[in-house]
């Protein structure tokens, strides 16, 4: 992200949270936290208890985010905020949080009465792989709890529509013939089965550093016919260091109603 | 092969259970946001690094980041640190474990300092890479605080030391890792029985006197690297397949050289100051010196000729601090009547000292600018005796010594920065703390080991230091200082940090020590000439180089 994204992302998160904006130029924000925003960044658990105790009137601060200083006001008191500053990871943390499970229906404005609208479950998140390295692969994956049909790239092909909470209307919902959790379990399934063909080269040259350095240990402790304590601590040691491990993390996922199947657009006037 | 999968069942659960009971459903928006905010985080190659992309505000050095690079990328993230003073060690630590910490690879971080730099640690860490790094000092809560700063000294007493045994750490830092060079000490063992999964060991002298020092670094990173410890002697010993060893240690250790840093360093500028004592400190010199010839002979005063090398450098330094040792004499040969009365006569000759001609030399060099200067001095004694002598002449100064607590040596440090013209520092105090606001040092009396010289200079001549560095070096004409200084550090070329291979020279000595020989020679040699000569063969010894491009 660079700062233009930075800015309007943390814009569109205010706003998002009931937080206006008071202020803004190209390159700061002031915003006026609502009492939730307060509550989890502003970090002050004991005025909150205190004010919940006496019943006092809530008094949420302000807060003012410098995303460019050179554009921003000068003598601006404010933090300054970039990639990778504790206070956008908190932001991003907490919209982690608000934002990890949906219910959602395709907005459309139908012409003719009574549109069947079918479910979808979509779920994105990462593959990890792990050793004394890191790396991720990203997946965003649909299916249909119709058909069972999978979609790749899920979220890049709808996240161009729009979609509400509540249902449209004139509209109703096809029931899912899969459930949620038989759904989870099928995409699961899709990501072992994938990780199954994958080249995993990089576990064995992990367990090949792993043997080398077990061999050092070993030598070292040769001579020793009990073994201290220690060796077996250097022994952990060097499992927890690289051991090649998968893990599936999810970011978020929800429940999607579609009117068109998401691959084929139709027609359909969009809200 | 194909590793374990763990998948997030949790989430799952956690999804099911909203979507029936209808709560906690994000708007379209929301979702929009999170999928945002959860893709930015994720890192999609083993190589290179991302940690410079959360640190816009950060200067990071080529070969900081290289440096990083490879320890991660190549020494699989357990490394010595070695880089020389000043290159920003605690930089590239901060680095990697910044790293690793994006990854989401190491969670539980303990980093053990000297207790003086616990705060300046947490500050840095805070301030420079958002690692939200917590001191540990009365209280401390070692399982709630996932980055922990602590002094060695406290983690290894107990209760402390059995917690913290217990906690998986992640990674473990410790800085001036080479005071952990004796395997016998109980900080040795205690860092021992910690679990390392990554480990990071800083240290800008790894080997100060022994080659063994460097087995027992990297057994403790890395057991077994350089082999058992009865095999490691008998190879090494004899200087024989060195470049072997050589290859070994570069495995695991890294060192950046000043001259190799590819930057545009300021200038050290080095003078030699040469000092002339009065008449009556060239007595009391000449006094001292008599004890070694007088009493060689018997087996009972044996020990007071090795004492006079002591004296004799004290005496260069003030008479304040030869005092001390001549005090301690008096008690210790109280039954030699013949002895006491000779140390009586040279306290005598100490009492007509008026005059301390280096302490006149610092007042002439340093009034009348307001530059900020550190001296450093060899002894306590001294250092109070200087602190009074420039206070009489209006010379703000403070003093700065290892034993200081923490909060007292940042103070002193503040102090110095805002309203002191003079640090006088001993050589405790020499480790760890940055002034590279200042650029001026003398160095009142000179340590026999070059590391320390080294680690002086370090102290202003650092990443950061703008302006060229000026080093005067006071040695009393006609002295040991004098032979100290002209023949041997001069010769190996230890002020201009051009050779600057400060290890590769200690390699060359591996068992022995340079501090025993430079004393032997001074003891066992009765004129100046023959000091000369052993030292010419000393310093040829060091550094072979040198001694030729001195004899061109």
């Amino acid at each position: 992200m660079n700062q233009t994204e930075i800015h309007s992302y943390l814009k569109r998160f205010f706003q998002e949270h009931e937080s206006p904006l008071l202020e803004e130029s190209q390159g700061h924000l002031h915003v006026q936290l609502s009492i939730d925003m307060d509550k989890a960044l502003m970090n002050r658990p004991f005025y909150w208890h205190y004010l919940e105790k006496i019943n006092g009137i809530p008094n949420p601060m302000k807060l003012t985010l410098i995303t460019d200083p050179a554009a921003a006001p000068e003598d601006l008191k404010g933090e300054k905020v970039h990639f990778g500053s504790p206070r956008l990871h908190q932001i991003f943390n907490t919209a982690m949080k608000k934002g990890s499970y949906s219910l959602l229906y395709e907005s459309v404005k139908p012409e003719t009465a009574s549109l069947p609208l079918k479910p979808w479950l979509n779920i994105n998140g990462a593959v990890s792989y792990l050793c004394d390295h890191k790396k991720d692969r990203f997946f965003s994956i649909g299916l249909s709890l119709i058909t069972g049909e999978i979609i790749e790239d899920m979220y890049e092909t709808i996240s161009g529509k729009n979609f509400h909470e509540q249902i449209p209307d004139y509209c109703f919902t096809v029931a899912p013939i899969i459930k949620v959790r038989s759904g989870i379990e099928r995409i699961k399934t899709f990501l072992y089965s994938g990780l199954e063909k994958e080249d995993h080269s990089w576990a064995s040259d992990a367990v090949c550093r792993w043997r080398k350095d077990e061999q050092l240990l070993e030598g070292f402790y040769q001579e020793e016919e009990e073994k201290p304590e220690v060796y077996y601590l250097e022994k952990e040691a060097l499992k927890a260091q690289y051991e090649p491990k998968i893990e599936i993390n999810i970011i978020n996922g929800g429940l999607f109603y579609f009117y068109n199947h998401p691959l084929h657009p139709g027609k359909e006037k969009h809200l | 092969m194909k590793p374990d999968i763990h998948f997030d069942d949790e989430w799952a659960d956690e999804f099911i259970n909203c979507l029936e009971n209808n709560r906690d459903l994000g708007t379209w928006s929301k979702f929009k946001m999170a999928y945002e905010a959860g893709r930015q985080r994720l890192v999609s190659d083993f190589y290179g690094l991302e940690a410079p992309k959360h640190l816009p505000d950060l200067t990071i050095y080529p070969h900081q980041y290289e440096t990083a690079r490879t320890v991660i990328e190549k020494m699989n993230g357990k490394a010595v640190l070695a880089d020389e003073v000043g290159l920003g060690k605690t930089i590239e630590a901060g680095l990697i474990l910044k790293e690793y910490m994006i990854r989401g690879l190491v969670k539980k971080v303990l980093i053990l300092v000297p207790a003086s730099l616990v705060t300046q640690w947490c500050r840095e860490l805070n301030e420079k890479f958002f690692i939200p790094a917590v001191e540990q000092r009365k209280k401390p809560a070692w399982e709630n605080i996932d980055v922990t700063v602590t002094s060695i000294d406290t983690a290894k007493r107990e209760p402390h030391a059995s917690v913290i045994q217990n906690i998986d750490y992640d990674f473990i830092i410790v800085d001036e890792a080479h005071k952990l060079k004796n395997k016998q000490t109980k900080n040795y063992q205690f860092v021992r029985s910690l679990k390392k999964k990554f480990c990071l060991l800083l240290t800008a002298t790894p080997v100060q006197n022994k080659l063994s020092e460097v087995f027992h670094l990297i057994t403790l990173l890395k057991p077994g690297h350089l082999g058992a410890e009865a095999g490691f002697e008998k190879k090494y010993k004899e200087g024989a397949a060195h470049e072997q060893l050589n290859e070994l240690i570069q495995k695991v250790m890294i060192r950046n050289r000043r001259s190799d840093s590819g930057m545009d360093w300021p200038k050290r500028i080095i003078e030699t100051v040469k000092i002339h004592f009065t008449e009556e400190e060239r007595r009391l010199y000449d006094a001292v010196c008599n004890i070694k010839h007088k009493w060689r002979g018997s087996m009972e005063t044996q020990g007071l000729s090795f004492t006079v090398l002591t004296l004799q450098r004290e005496v260069c330094s003030s008479r304040e601090a030869a005092f001390v040792t001549l005090r301690n004499l008096v008690e210790q040969y109280q039954e030699n009547k013949e002895v006491t009365e000779e140390l009586n006569n040279i306290l005598n000759v100490l009492n007509e000292v008026q005059q301390n001609s280096k302490a006149e030399k610092v007042l002439s060099l340093i009034k009348g600018s307001d530059e900020k200067v550190i001296i450093f001095t060899e002894y306590r004694a001294t250092q109070l005796y200087l602190q009074w002598f420039l206070g009489q002449h209006g010379i703000r100064s403070v003093p700065f010594r290892g034993g200081f607590k923490r909060s007292k040596k940042d103070w002193m440090k503040q102090l110095f920065q805002n309203n002191a013209q003079v640090l006088i520092a001993t050589e405790a105090g020499g480790e760890g703390i940055n002034l590279q606001f200042c650029h001026k040092m003398i160095n009142y009396d000179l340590p026999w080991n070059p590391m320390r010289i080294e680690q002086r200079i370090g102290r202003i001549h650092r990443l950061g230091q703008e302006h060229d560095v000026e080093i005067y070096n006071f040695a009393v004409d006609g002295t040991i200082e004098d032979h100290i200084l002209n023949l041997l550090y001069k010769k190996i070329g230890l002020f201009e940090g051009v050779i600057g291979k400060l290890d590769a020279i200690l390699e060359n000595f591996s068992e022995n020590q340079l501090e025993d020989h430079v004393s032997r020679i001074l003891l066992n040699s009765d004129t100046d000439g023959e000091i000369r000569v052993k030292m010419d063969n000393l310093s040829s010894i060091i550094a072979p180089d040198s001694s030729e491009r001195m004899s061109l």
